[in-house]
């Protein structure tokens, strides 16, 4: 994988993939209302026309739409970001002292090349 | 539920549970069905010969012949949980060494979408009626019948024995000549 990252542009890296939480409780109950819906309408239809097939190819149309609801993070399920804090400055004391050691190690290092 | 993959398997996972949920549905409307049908079943020539059976002990044995005529009209047999008819034509009777005996003497497998019309003239056997031993020749009360096991998609497997048998006689001599 990290092979790969710095192929794909910067654009489609930072396209959010994550769900917030009221998104994946109505993302959920979206696909079951939709799976349960088509499976008794097929149910239905299949007793009609006595043929079990169809039932199972409307309950698989079910799916498919469900699948393309809820699937992908469309913005609908992310209307309730969390109320993160801000992010802290960079420039704290504790910081700045591991930085310094790590450029340290840096250091370090490139003169053992050499 | 956070990601693609996790959506994936639990939209996956709910719906084979409602699968299996609809598929139960289907055997319950049909598990209270009787799979019942009228038979005719008729005989024109009823023959006995004494040959010798190569395929047991080689003891001279009973084998019947039997020409038969049968109609029935298993269409409404069918239905959404039904996939095939499996039918079998047995001959039942009662020998001096065994108290049951039974012969499968035909059989026929109807698909769904086949016709299910079943308008038999002049038929052959299409196994041997052999006898294990001399039961056959004289025997007065042999007891043709047609029964079926309904193939169902899912539930269970009925075996069904038809409305209508036909009684033949065995005639007193044995028939000559070969087979």
């Amino acid at each position: 994988m990290d092979y790969i990252m710095p192929l794909i542009p910067e654009s489609i890296q930072s396209m959010p993939l994550h769900m917030d939480f009221a998104g994946q409780k109505k993302a959920e109950k979206t696909f079951q209302l939709i799976i349960l819906l088509f499976g008794a309408v097929g149910f239905v239809w299949g007793y009609v026309c006595q043929q079990f097939s169809q039932t199972m190819y409307i309950l698989l149309a079910g799916v498919l739409l469900s699948c393309i609801l809820t699937l992908p993070p469309w913005p609908m399920y992310r209307k309730n970001p969390l109320p993160w804090q801000k992010a802290r400055p960079e420039t704290g004391t504790g910081d700045s002292v591991a930085n310094s050691a790590s450029t340290g190690q840096n250091q370090q290092k490139s003169k053992k090349k050499k | 539920m956070n990601t693609f993959l996790s959506r994936l398997n639990t939209i996956f996972a709910f719906t084979l549970s409602v699968m299996a949920a609809l598929t139960f549905c289907c055997f319950l409307t049909t598990a209270f069905n009787s799979h019942k049908s009228k038979i005719d079943i008729g005989t024109s020539k009823v023959t006995v010969k004494n040959v010798p059976d190569y395929s047991a002990d080689r003891e001279r044995s009973d084998l019947g012949f039997v020409v038969f005529d049968m109609s029935a009209d298993l269409t409404p047999l069918f239905n959404w949980n039904v996939k095939q008819l499996f039918l079998y034509l047995t001959a039942e009777y009662k020998t001096a060494d065994n108290v049951l005996n039974q012969v499968v003497l035909w059989d026929k497998i109807i698909v769904r979408g086949e016709n299910a019309i079943l308008n038999l003239k002049n038929a052959n056997t299409k196994y041997y009626f052999w006898d294990y031993g001399n039961g056959l020749k004289g025997n007065e009360n042999v007891t043709m019948s047609l029964s079926w096991n309904v193939v169902p998609n899912a539930g269970t497997l009925p075996k069904v024995m038809g409305d209508g048998r036909h009684r033949i006689q065995f005639p007193t001599e044995y028939s000559a000549g070969r087979f």
